[in-house]
């Protein structure tokens, strides 16, 4: 095809938004109001996701060191324990600090029942965050099998507590999103069957004349194309605002995130690219095949 | 040229619309296409544009086997076709201009051919002043020769007329038969169907009378206007 053509049909794509703007105008809000549903789910899920990952984050396997463990071999642990793949930070906790620590919690009466105790009878403590908390059980055992450690104490159940929500969560909310996505792709190739239905005569004219089906439908195409990346636009800016305001009241406001002691929300500023991308794609996308698939029954002429 | 051999369509729905016509248009022919609603002359038209194909026969149209034409090949039959269509079914988003060269668009035509082609067609058919306009601002019979123009701006080797006087004045209708006697005169093979038989015995030429589906007589006749 050569570049003047393309030109025409990249004119006539664009001239046919105005020509056809009613049409134009239902797809665009079609389109923007299926990117805001799939696009705020998608939102909803991950920022849930990370809350969820926050709390995974706290949980914490405890590795006892045997009492005659000196200096040396305890370092020498720590860089074992550290090799663990799936091993995410390593924190020494003294026994003196724990000793402390435990005091702090206590009654007077108990404290001066301890206060006289000629040895501190805490172990020295390294503790450790995992990277993928479904293998916590094995890390631990891992972790058991060193000679330094006396004992290890993991949070197992509750760790498989978070696993089991965060399956039900993912699969929940990629049900939604999926149910989302059905039901927008039915109401948008509805919408662009209409829209191009409302142009069947036009398709079939340019048949007559021998036009080929690439040529009918690159326009048509464009325009779809167009019309989604608006759409896109739209849907990004009030993504922006409806995101932004939630952000601030339940981040800021609330300061709940902090109460729960985990990970905050992420902040647009964050996912301004993901989610600009995704829309734009997603936009495109749906607006150009969709309406490039609604013509196919017209061709057959 | 078309020809028709031992051509028989019987549509899904059981109708019997053409049985065993054998047919031979040749190139630089006038042919009137007569006979009532439901003879099987939109049928033969469609036959031609490979808008249907034949449930048994052979049907060649410039060249082209049609029984063996497949479907993407399609646009290159019919760019050796012109059309013109009862209801005109002039693009109603575009300007005369637009309409005519949309062919030439279609066939990737160079833009300075289009240009300089293009308006002489459109100067033909004396609506060089409505270039601008769009369909809905012209009268039945402009459209149509708009129509007209847009059917033979590709110098196609055969224009189809479909009732082509069906939705316009009947002055006007002579008018636009003449417009197709002129473009047959430079070697344009034509085809045109037709219910007025006024207009038929004026011009003369030769008429295919199709009935039932079966060519009734196919024979040159004089017109009234010939001198």
């Amino acid at each position: 095809m050569k570049a003047s053509s393309v030109r025409y049909l990249t004119g006539q794509g664009l001239k046919s938004i105005w020509t056809n703007r009613m049409m134009s105008f239902a797809s665009f809000c079609i389109i923007l109001v299926s990117l805001l549903m799939v696009g705020l789910s998608v939102l909803f899920s991950i920022n849930l996701n990370r809350i969820i990952g926050g709390i995974e984050g706290k949980s914490e396997v405890i590795v006892q060191i045997k009492d005659d463990v000196d200096k040396k071999d305890q370092a020498e642990l720590r860089k074992k324990l550290e090799a663990i793949p799936n091993v995410n930070k390593v924190e020494f906790y003294s026994k003196e600090k724990a000793w402390k620590n435990m005091l702090k919690g206590m009654t007077e009466e108990e404290k001066s029942f301890f206060q006289y105790a000629d040895d501190n009878p805490l172990p020295d403590t390294y503790r450790i965050t995992v990277v993928d908390i479904k293998k916590m059980n094995e890390t631990t055992t891992q972790i058991d099998t060193f000679d330094s450690v006396e004992s290890t104490k993991s949070p197992t159940a509750f760790a498989d507590v978070l696993v089991s929500i965060r399956r039900v969560v993912a699969m929940i909310s990629g049900a939604i999103v999926l149910a989302l996505i059905i039901v927008c792709m039915i109401i948008i190739s509805n919408t662009t069957r209409a829209s191009v239905f409302a142009r069947r005569k036009e398709i079939n004219i340019m048949k007559y004349v021998g036009a080929n089906n690439r040529f009918i439908r690159i326009p048509f195409f464009i325009e779809g194309m167009v019309v989604g990346i608006f759409a896109a636009g739209v849907a990004l800016l009030l993504t922006m605002f409806a995101y932004n305001g939630l952000y601030s009241i339940l981040n800021e406001d609330f300061k709940i995130w902090n109460i729960l002691g985990v990970k905050s929300l992420y902040s647009f500023k964050d996912i301004f690219w993901p989610v600009t991308i995704a829309y734009a794609i997603a936009g495109a996308f749906i607006g150009a095949v969709g309406t490039s698939i609604s013509i196919g029954k017209h061709l057959k002429v | 040229m078309v020809e028709f051999n031992d051509v028989s369509v019987t549509y899904s729905s059981g109708v019997d619309a053409l049985h065993n016509v054998n047919l031979k248009i040749n190139d630089g022919d006038f042919a009137f296409v007569v006979g009532p609603s439901g003879a099987g002359k939109s049928t033969l038209i469609k036959l031609i544009l490979k808008e249907i194909d034949a449930t048994s026969g052979t049907v060649l149209v410039n060249g082209f086997n049609l029984n063996k034409l497949r479907r993407r090949k399609i646009p290159k039959l019919r760019r050796t076709i012109g059309v013109v269509f009862q209801d005109f079914r002039l693009i109603p988003t575009m300007t005369v201009y637009e309409n005519v060269a949309f062919v030439l668009r279609v066939i990737d035509a160079p833009v300075k051919y289009i240009k300089s082609r293009v308006p002489y067609v459109i100067s033909l058919v004396g609506l060089s002043h409505k270039a601008k306009a769009y369909p809905t601002e012209l009268s039945g019979g402009e459209q149509q020769r708009v129509a007209l123009a847009r059917a033979l701006v590709n110098d196609p080797q055969l224009i189809i007329a479909d009732e082509p006087t069906g939705n316009i004045d009947p002055a006007l209708s002579y008018e636009i038969v003449d417009l197709l006697k002129g473009i047959n005169e430079c070697g344009t093979t034509i085809l045109m169907v037709t219910h007025e038989h006024d207009l038929v015995r004026s011009f003369g030429g030769r008429i295919i009378n199709i009935n039932k589906g079966s060519i009734a007589f196919d024979e040159f006749i004089g017109g009234s206007n010939e001198s």
